[in-house]
């Protein structure tokens, strides 16, 4: 069995007569973290949606390390952690309730559920924040309980896309250690991000503006 | 099943804030349904009370009864010298029982100021009439509320006397709506002279012609005879009931479309714009691994409670009002029928209810529908 999520030959477009956003793109994404960086609207997104098996590839396939299409409800479940760029917490649900829920979902017992929810909030700094509603806290604050939510499941796969715009430095140190953290389990952590405070970070790079139109490429190096 | 738990519970609070957030998306699906439940079940328990009422009336009147009614005047060429008619009817003897009547034309007063209808009978053949007569009186009350044995004051005109209440006998049962007063022929000479509605009853025996057959007979001879009495059977009662019974049908069937594409109609589009307007919680949702099938189920959940309870609530008005509504109407003004039957509980309203599950089921269907987009074209 493979321990990374391969991309083999993937086409990709959103309309049947739109224009390709992926065109026969492979690659093994290993353990640890690999960033993508590109400019906006070049794939990025895309990419980890077909990872996370919420879009299926027009040609070609994506195969999860333990086999398999990513659109199998118990890699989605148990084995999967996805950071959206915003909209990541049930606005109902408090941040404790959130995580309790995203680990119930995934599985894991509720002793379990309980530490892992407490260690994740402590390391996010999110503590004090955890019996509040998400409409109550902070961009920040919102984005890292998203992360804390991803984590609870501590899944093999976490997929975070765009998981520091818009935030300061601070907030993005705490963000770039807990991923640190989390990826020295040997897991695979795919971030999609034209950060560059998040460069230093990455295991691998992947510069997906080389998928963009010629003329779309030189408007991003300018 | 612990997940399960918490997602019903985040769900349910979801959509109790979406109610109380948008109180007029909950009273508009309320309002409609109550509306539409309300119409139909006020259409189909009339229907429902109509046939009750048609089919007692055919109790009443019996399925083997004939009533055959002709006006008889003094001038008329066809009277006897002792002032009767020829007997058309009599071959009608051996196919059961027959009772010849003379229906006066003024009406009687009890000393309780009722209006009784006057009837007279031969006292040489009574026929079925002998275990009614009484030794007190000739003059019989026929009655189905007085008491029984009750003697009763009764005038006519100038002329007073004393009557016996009894109840009508099986031959008599279509003559009577409340009361009825029975004389011997000769006690009102005068009124006898000035004319009368000839009146044959006649019931058939089990063993005779069908009655189909002997109305048809009977017909024929008047029609032959140029003459047009007023005949009266049970079978136009049962024609009348098979064509309420067809029209019920018809009526079940037009209000069962209407409640449920109208229902579907309503409760789907609001059900579409609020799907729309929780498109990225639901695809949230979905991306922490809860099945679609769950979300719709809350879909049709929601619009089935809904539905349920203003209809639950709409058809308990309409019984609460049912003497004031039903009595304006004409119809009874109770309930419960002599029988014990409740048109409330009957499957009038259970169809009433079947379909308005089926519109909160169809009314769901968008939903459903919208749950088929990928979760990463919804959050694209």
């Amino acid at each position: 069995m493979s321990q990374s999520l391969i991309c083999a030959g993937v086409w990709f477009r959103y309309h049947r007569k739109g224009a390709w956003i992926l065109q026969d793109f492979s690659h093994n994404f290993a353990a640890g973290i690999t960033l993508i960086q590109g400019a906006s609207g070049c794939g990025k997104s895309t990419l980890l949606r077909l990872l996370a098996g919420y879009l299926t590839p027009g040609q070609g396939h994506v195969t999860i390390p333990s086999g398999g299409p990513p659109t199998q409800p118990s890699f989605q479940r148990g084995s999967l952690g996805y950071v959206f760029q915003q909209l990541n917490l049930l606005p109902l649900a408090t941040v404790e309730r959130n995580l309790e829920l995203a680990g119930r979902l995934g599985g894991i017992s509720s002793k379990e559920i309980g530490a892992r929810t407490a260690r994740w909030l402590q390391l996010l700094g999110l503590e004090p924040f955890a019996r509040r509603l998400p409409t109550t806290l902070s961009g920040g604050q919102q984005q890292r309980a998203a992360i804390a939510r991803a984590l609870v499941k501590e899944p093999q796969v976490l997929l975070l896309d765009e998981p520091t715009s818009g935030l300061d430095d601070l907030n993005t140190e705490v963000i770039a250690c807990a991923l640190r953290d989390y990826a020295a389990g040997g897991r695979i952590c795919v971030v999609s991000s034209h950060d560059h405070r998040l460069a230093t970070l990455a295991d691998e790079t992947l510069d997906f503006n080389r998928f963009l139109p010629l003329e779309g490429h030189l408007r991003a190096l300018v | 099943m612990k997940p399960l738990i918490l997602i019903v519970s985040y769900l349910w609070k979801d959509t109790c804030a979406r109610w109380f957030e948008q109180p007029g998306s909950l009273l508009a699906r309320c309002s409609v349904t109550a509306l539409l439940v309300a119409v139909s079940t006020v259409i189909l328990v009339s229907l429902h009370m109509l046939e009750r009422s048609l089919r007692e009336r055919l109790e009443r009147f019996g399925l083997n009864t004939l009533l055959v009614r002709e006006m008889v005047t003094s001038y008329d060429p066809e009277l006897l010298p002792t002032g009767e008619r020829v007997d058309r009817l009599a071959p009608l003897a051996g196919s059961g029982t027959t009772l010849r009547l003379r229906q006066l034309l003024p009406r009687a007063q009890s000393e309780w100021q009722t209006d009784l209808g006057i009837l007279s009978y031969s006292s040489r053949a009574p026929g079925p009439l002998v275990e009614l007569l009484a030794n007190e009186s000739p003059l019989i009350c026929l009655s189905t509320s007085w008491p029984e044995q009750a003697q009763v004051r009764v005038s006519v005109n100038q002329q007073v006397g004393v009557a016996v209440v009894r109840r009508p006998s099986e031959a008599l049962r279509p003559l009577v709506n409340e009361h009825l007063l029975l004389v011997p022929q000769g006690w009102l000479p005068e009124e006898e002279r000035k004319g009368y509605v000839d009146t044959y009853v006649f019931l058939r025996d089990p063993e005779a012609l069908p009655m189909a057959q002997i109305v048809e007979a009977v017909q024929t001879l008047y029609a032959k005879e140029r003459r047009t009495p007023q005949i009266q059977s049970a079978l136009s009662l049962i024609q009348a009931w098979e064509v309420l019974k067809e029209r019920q049908r018809q009526w079940r069937g037009w209000l069962a479309i209407v409640l449920g594409f109208a229902l579907a109609l309503v409760f789907g589009s609001i059900a579409v714009l609020e799907f729309r307007q929780n498109l990225f919680v639901t695809a949230l949702l979905r991306s922490f691994g809860v099945p679609a099938l769950w979300l719709w189920a809350r879909q049709w959940i929601e619009n089935g409670l809904l539905a349920n309870l203003a209809a639950i609530i709409a058809i308990g008005s309409v019984w609460g009002l049912h003497a004031t509504l039903f009595g304006a109407l004409g119809f009874p003004r109770t309930v419960i029928w002599p029988t014990g039957a409740n048109p409330y509980f009957g499957v009038e309203v259970a169809m009433v209810l079947i379909w308005v599950n089926i519109g909160a089921l169809l009314s769901s269907l968008p939903v459903a529908a919208g749950l088929r987009l990928p979760v990463g074209k919804t959050l694209n």
